[in-house]
């Protein structure tokens, strides 16, 4: 699991959202993979699709099966991914860590609560502005911080959204 | 009392009973004297006698009276006994204290934007109103033939009503058939086509769209134009320098709108400009405008003369007013973070009732915003005219939830709202 992949995830992100890009990709990893599922879910992207290096066809990204992974084809295997854009302003507009890779962050469920509050949990502070997310690795998997709450699950915080 | 003096009042007795002024005495307990408590100067005067309360309302049962003997004879004459017993047990049917309660003019969500009683119907605002009366049951579509007469009987009529401008000259073979494009569209459209017991229905519907109201306003009316002469006049007298006659002109703003708004001036800066010549002295002034009601402006403006620039500083912020999304109306969207320059502003939502706890000048545009509950943190500089700006563009850049919950497709719900009705 490394932080510092992730990070560059969320720097790029970020940057081809204040671009204003369509589409997008990252390197394909499991982690990366989860995350980014679980952004879309929440709405923050509008697509996630494996492919190689070139990007799949737009016009059937849903129905699309990508090449099958193997040995001499997996080093370039890339996640590609629509970016939103609302009233002119991307809907992903910022994306940070919260554990770093030298210093990884756990919570348990009464932080994440506190969190999901408002309130500021330990040195972590928490979610004040409207549709922001926190995303934790638990044992079920990467959750949006509230899902957690809600199944009283906690975990090692990734990445505020916003 | 304190307990280093002695209590006068009960321990020393006067050796010689003699008039003097009055000792003020000391009490053991905390409120002034009975004859040193402050008395009104005039009677209280209760609201109700000077007429700033309303009269209560007569119970129901009084302002919806039954009928009287002699209501009811004149009932009588103008009602046969059948009608006057339906219109008894009409009145028996619903009760005055439902007639108070419901009987009202609506204010809920589905009112209409203007009164009616729909006693008239009215061309533009209201609907066409659907035909009642009852359907022929001989009724049947006409015949080739009787359409075709019912066609060109209508469109000769109205040939007769309004003739065509310019009448081509008969030419040899020609059938005299050349008409506006309007008759021959209003004929199709509203000649009768069905035929009833007694002979053609009429079709109903007009072409033509209901006509527009022509006279719209009273503007041109010499009493309205007098009075506007004389409200020009009074506005003119209430500003003889004339300071804002041009934000008057260009705004529409009447004195009293003009002076019921909220503005202040934040910031006065001397600045000089060094030139080849010297040093030139001037003012920066920045101003704030804000209804107290969720608008407000920033205004600045530079120049040599003190009273000048403040009033051109404070015009500027009343122009440049602007809408700011409000909770609630009383607090600001969650966390809003502004930055001009080295200033960062940190605005934060605050509970009914908290207050304005924040800086002097973020108080001063908060409260002329209508935002009454917030907390701010201005962490790193504190430069009071960038303070403004970084504040002005915090309360401008807010994430409205709704918008946001359009960009992610999810619903979001305000829970203040859903679980406790708004009661919170």
């Amino acid at each position: 699991m490394s932080l510092v992949n992730l990070a560059h995830v969320c720097s790029h992100l970020q940057n081809a959202s204040r671009a204003r890009l369509g589409l997008t990709s990252v390197p394909s990893t499991n982690l990366h993979l989860t995350l980014l599922l679980a952004l879309q879910n929440s709405g923050f992207l509008s697509s996630v699709t494996r492919g190689g290096i070139t990007p799949p066809p737009m016009d059937q990204l849903s129905s699309y099966v990508p090449e099958p992974v193997t040995q001499s084809n997996i080093a370039t295997r890339r996640l590609w991914l629509g970016l939103k854009y609302w009233n002119n302003e991307p809907v992903l507009s910022e994306m940070k860590m919260v554990s770093k890779p030298t210093k990884r962050v756990w919570m348990d469920v009464e932080g994440l609560g506190k969190i999901v509050r408002g309130r500021q949990a330990g040195e972590i502070k928490g979610l004040t502005r409207p549709g922001e997310c926190m995303y934790v690795s638990t044992d079920k998997g990467i959750l949006e911080s509230r899902e957690c709450v809600e199944r009283r699950v906690g975990g090692m915080l990734l990445c505020r959204v916003l | 009392m304190s307990v280093s003096r002695p209590a006068r009042c009960l321990f020393s007795h006067p050796p010689i009973p003699t008039v003097r002024p009055r000792v003020r005495c000391r009490n053991f307990h905390t409120s002034p004297n009975l004859c040193e408590r402050r008395r009104p100067r005039f009677p209280n005067i209760k609201a109700a006698d000077m007429g700033l309360v309303d009269k209560p309302m007569p119970p129901p049962q009084e302002l919806f009276r039954a009928y009287s003997e002699e209501e009811k004879a004149l009932l009588a004459k103008k009602y046969t006994p059948e009608q006057i017993r339906a219109i008894e047990a009409g009145e028996a049917a619903i009760r005055p204290e439902d007639l108070d309660r419901q009987g009202v003019v609506r204010t809920d969500a589905g009112t209409l934007p203007y009164l009616d009683d729909f006693r008239h119907y009215r061309n533009v605002v209201d609907k066409r109103p659907q035909d009642e009366t009852p359907e022929d049951p001989n009724t049947r579509f006409m015949t080739e033939e009787e359409l075709g007469r019912s066609f060109s009987d209508y469109f000769h009529k109205l040939d007769k009503e309004n003739p065509p401008p310019v009448r081509k000259p008969p030419q040899a073979g020609d059938q005299q058939f050349n008409p506006t494009r309007l008759n021959l569209l209003r004929a199709d459209y509203e000649a009768p086509s069905y035929m009833g017991t007694n002979g053609p229905l009429p079709a109903g519907q007009s072409l033509l769209a209901p006509a527009l109201p022509k006279d719209f306003s009273l503007d041109d009316t010499p009493a309205v134009k007098k009075e506007a002469a004389q409200e020009e006049d009074d506005e003119n007298a209430r500003d003889q320098l004339g300071v804002y006659k041009q934000l008057r002109k260009q705004t529409g703003l009447t004195m009293d709108d003009i002076m019921k708004l909220r503005v202040k001036t934040l910031v006065i800066n001397y600045v000089t400009n060094q030139t080849r010549l010297g040093k030139i002295q001037s003012v920066l002034v920045l101003a704030i405008a804000g209804n107290g009601n969720g608008r407000l402006g920033v205004g600045q403006a530079k120049g040599q003369e003190m009273e000048n620039t403040l009033n051109l500083a404070r015009i500027a912020a009343i122009r440049n007013m602007q809408p700011v999304p409000r909770y609630e109306d009383r607090t600001v969207y969650g966390e809003v973070e502004g930055k001009v320059s080295a200033v960062k502003v940190q605005l934060m939502a605050r509970p009914p009732g908290f207050g304005l706890r924040c800086q002097h000048i973020i108080f001063e545009m908060a409260r002329a915003a209508g935002i009454h509950d917030l907390a701010a943190r201005v962490p790193r500089s504190r430069n009071k005219m960038n303070t403004v700006k970084a504040a002005y563009q915090a309360l401008m850049k807010q994430r409205i939830p709704d918008e946001v919950a359009r960009g992610l497709g999810k619903k979001l719900v305000d829970v203040r709202k859903v679980y406790y009705g708004g009661r919170v």
